[in-house]
């Protein structure tokens, strides 16, 4: 388990994070959901371990990691733009880790996972060969040839169109779910947060407006800015689609 | 974080920080000290002797007079070939030929240009003579001129080039639909954005004429001039080290001045957010002038070099005119000769190698920092003073501060000032290249397990190969061509082609003086060669599937 106690950050002297408390139990898939500003990267970085907070504690399983540097954590994270080295081919970038920790995982751990991403046949590709996708899929697989005790994920659609998105989506559920792996993504969009998680933190200006459920968030927005931002958007999204397919431009709210 | 042990980046800054304190400041402090000491005392009486006396004025005036010339005519002339590279539909292959040939010049030394132009437009040179009259007296303002200008045509070029490169050519059609005459559609949109450039041009190309010693060493005649009243008080027949320390600040204020301007001009450049690639209209008058144009000033600049080539095969110019490599072979046999140009290799492969490295590792720190946010600024500063600097100077505050010392006469020395002096544009370079590399690696790497200097040798390097090539290639051929500096740095022992090439010049012996100028083209050739086959050939390999 995952606990975060209190934890205040300011960059000069603006306030960035405020009180900020939540876990997440093992295996879950969390969003932390928030527009740009809203300090929902800073709080990534904390988690991670590249930021360090100005006051307040970090727990995992009952261990104090604040003061834990970030490569003794054992988190990992797949940056937004994926960072995969572009002078190495796929399969250099997925056992990259191997390099300087060759047991951490088995080969036939690395084939499974190569399978399970379906990466098989773009093995010997080089990075700039490959698409949105696949890049994302090659950089889940470095990361998760780590092991990490935890998976961040920074923005992991955003750079993917359509179809792509949702079978990275059903991707990074599976993995959850298979690995028993909690997973904690940071995004701006509330229909992939709602529609991918277990529990959905929204933030804006640095506090938590609410952590919760999808169902809970939908039927019983804590804030108004939850109701005017986010259940909006969706609503919107959902008369347009429903007024594509069927015509039905009067679907009360719900 | 727990870190006991000081980290590779620390390392790298306090390096930097030596070397500059010792080889930057400290020399600079030195000159300043040795032009207001006098045994011990504060003093005016140096420069209260320069001023009582008209002629440093005169010098000056002169100085300011050539190189403003100089400044004005290069930055009009280079503005024609990059049109015609940019803004015309001259054939691709013919534009890569222009833009190659007119950055030729920079391949050999400012005081080769000297002597052939002597060569050239010369009472007995190969131009006045095929034209049966001597169109300019070229020992004194007008030799000066085209020398600088020839000198700073290619930097002037490179610049509008880039800029050129960098300005959206739809908005020439835009303006054109709008309803824009010709004239005025190409004064607001080529012109206009091009301005704080063209400022740029002028001033850099002033400066380089301002503090160059190469040309006036061959063509000053009875001209005053900055550069050589300072060459004389430092190694003329009455050498005067503290009017000498005097002359040289005053060559820097100018310099310093124009780098202040030039990095506030920068900031006007207009940047467009992307650019569009278009179809030039179609325009045979303005292709066919503009490629002409640029032919004129290519043959003109080449023809001065033509000697080069010329003189060194012919028994005795301009008397006996047939074929002889009798020159040659003298040359080639005489070991001393040899023993230069081995020894320039030497200081250009030092400065090269060195310099990339020092270069890379300042640029490590400064571009991806991470969170260490005020590591750049060391070498930053670094970068912005020594691009200040006029080689003279540099050159002479060494003189001073390490004249009896380990360093004094050897080779050392002229590698690290070369270093010094040339830092700055291929930092600049370096760190602007890997600033454009993913910003994450570093984490990324580090959460697998590697440490900063794994992921630099395994990550960082491999994909910066393509920019330390080219910081290596700029450090050879500089240090290749490098006259004002090392003019006062090389001693017998550790005599190189420039500097011999100046000393030959007190005997007349300028079938040795070209044989010497070639042998550095060819080098800084081959180099270039080497550097873009290379380049190519990992190009090919990182392509292939």
């Amino acid at each position: 388990m995952l606990e975060l106690k209190n934890i205040e950050k300011s960059f000069d002297n603006v306030n960035v994070l405020n009180h900020v408390n939540f876990s997440v139990e093992d295996g879950e898939i969390v969003s932390i959901l928030g527009s740009s500003g809203s300090g929902k990267t800073t709080l990534l970085n904390i988690i991670l371990g590249i930021t360090q907070p100005d006051s307040g504690e970090i727990f995992f399983d009952t261990h104090d990691i604040t003061k834990v540097s970030m490569e003794n954590r054992g988190f990992n994270i797949v940056f937004q733009d994926y960072a995969l080295f572009p002078n190495l081919n796929a399969y250099e970038n997925i056992v990259y880790g191997l390099r300087n920790k060759p047991n951490i995982s088995t080969p036939g751990e690395v084939q499974e996972l190569i399978e399970l991403l379906g990466l098989k046949e773009h093995l010997n590709k080089n990075i700039e060969q490959l698409s949105g996708g696949q890049k994302q899929r090659v950089a889940l697989a470095r990361t998760l040839v780590m092991k990490p005790k935890i998976l961040l994920l920074d923005e992991p659609l955003s750079a993917l169109d359509g179809v792509i998105k949702e079978s990275i989506k059903d991707k990074i559920k599976q993995i959850a779910k298979e690995y028993h792996l909690t997973t904690i993504i940071v995004t701006h969009d509330p229909e992939e947060a709602l529609s991918l998680s277990d529990k959905v933190m929204i933030i804006n200006g640095g506090t938590i407006l609410q952590y919760a459920k999808p169902d809970e968030i939908i039927n019983s927005p804590s804030d108004s800015f939850v109701t005017e931002f986010i259940l909006r958007q969706l609503e919107i999204k959902r008369n347009n689609i429903l007024a594509l397919f069927g015509g039905n431009k009067t679907v009360a709210a719900v | 974080m727990n870190k006991s042990r000081i980290s590779p980046q620390k390392i790298i800054l306090i390096f930097t920080g030596l070397l500059f304190g010792f080889f930057l400041l400290l020399p600079m402090v030195t000159i300043l000290c040795k032009s207001f000491y006098k045994d011990g005392n504060a003093t005016l009486e140096f420069y209260g002797n320069l001023f009582s006396n008209r002629s440093i004025f005169k010098a000056f005036g002169n100085s300011v007079l050539v190189s403003a010339a100089s400044g004005i005519i290069t930055t009009v002339l280079a503005f024609i070939p990059a049109y015609a590279v940019n803004f015309t539909n001259i054939n691709k292959k013919l534009k890569k030929v222009i833009s190659t040939l007119v950055i030729l010049p920079m391949l050999l030394p400012t005081i080769t240009y000297g002597f052939a132009i002597i060569y050239s437009f010369g009472k007995q040179g190969l131009i006045t003579k095929l034209l049966d009259t001597q169109i300019v007296d070229i020992y004194g303002i007008a030799g000066l001129i085209i020398g600088y200008v020839i000198y700073t045509l290619p930097i002037s070029f490179m610049l509008i080039n880039n800029t050129m490169g960098y300005i959206d050519k739809k908005f020439t059609i835009v303006s054109r639909m709008m309803g824009d005459s010709k004239l005025k559609s190409f004064f607001a949109t080529v012109i206009t954005p091009l301005i704080s450039t063209l400022a740029v041009s002028f001033i850099q190309s002033f400066t380089l004429s301002f503090t160059d010693y190469g040309i006036p060493a061959a063509l000053a005649g009875n001209v005053d001039l900055l550069a050589t009243r300072l060459y004389n008080e430092m190694l003329g027949s009455l050498p005067d080290f503290n009017t000498g320390s005097a002359v040289s600040i005053i060559m820097l204020l100018p310099s310093v001045a124009s780098i202040i301007l030039i990095s506030v001009l920068n900031k006007y450049n207009i940047r467009y957010n992307k650019i569009s690639v278009i179809e030039l209209t179609k325009n045979r008058v303005r292709d066919i002038a503009f490629g002409m144009l640029s032919a004129v000033i290519i043959l003109c600049v080449l023809s001065v070099f033509a000697v080069i080539f010329l003189v060194p095969f012919v028994e005795q110019w301009p008397y006996r005119m047939n074929f002889s490599i009798e020159h040659i072979t003298d040359i080639f046999s005489d070991s001393s000769l040899i023993s230069v140009y081995k020894n320039s290799l030497l200081v250009a492969l030092a400065t090269a190698g060195l310099g990339t490295l020092i270069v890379y590792g300042t640029a490590l720190v400064s571009a991806r920092r991470g969170e260490h946010r005020h590591y750049g600024k060391l070498p930053d500063t670094a970068s912005l003073i020594t691009n200040t600097i006029p080689g003279m100077v540099l050159g002479v505050a060494y003189l001073l501060s390490f004249k009896g010392t380990f360093l004094h006469n050897t080779f050392a020395i002229l590698v690290i000032c070369n270093i010094v002096h040339y830092f700055s544009s291929p930092y600049l370079m370096m760190k602007s290249s890997l600033e454009k590399l993913n910003a994450s690696w570093e984490t990324t790497a580090r959460l697998m397990g590697d440490s900063w200097i794994k992921t630099v040798v395994r990550i960082i390097t491999p994909n910066a190969v393509s920019t330390l090539l080219e910081v290596f290639s700029y450090f050879f051929v500089n240090a290749m061509v490098t006259v004002s500096a090392v003019i006062f740095l090389a001693s017998t022992k550790t005599m190189i082609i420039t500097a011999k090439i100046k000393e030959l010049q007190h005997f007349a012996n300028f079938n040795e003086i070209f044989v010497l100028s070639i042998l550095i083209l060819i080098t800084n050739l081959a180099v270039k060669g080497l550097v873009r086959l290379f380049a190519a050939i990992r190009n090919r390999k990182g392509k292939k599937v």
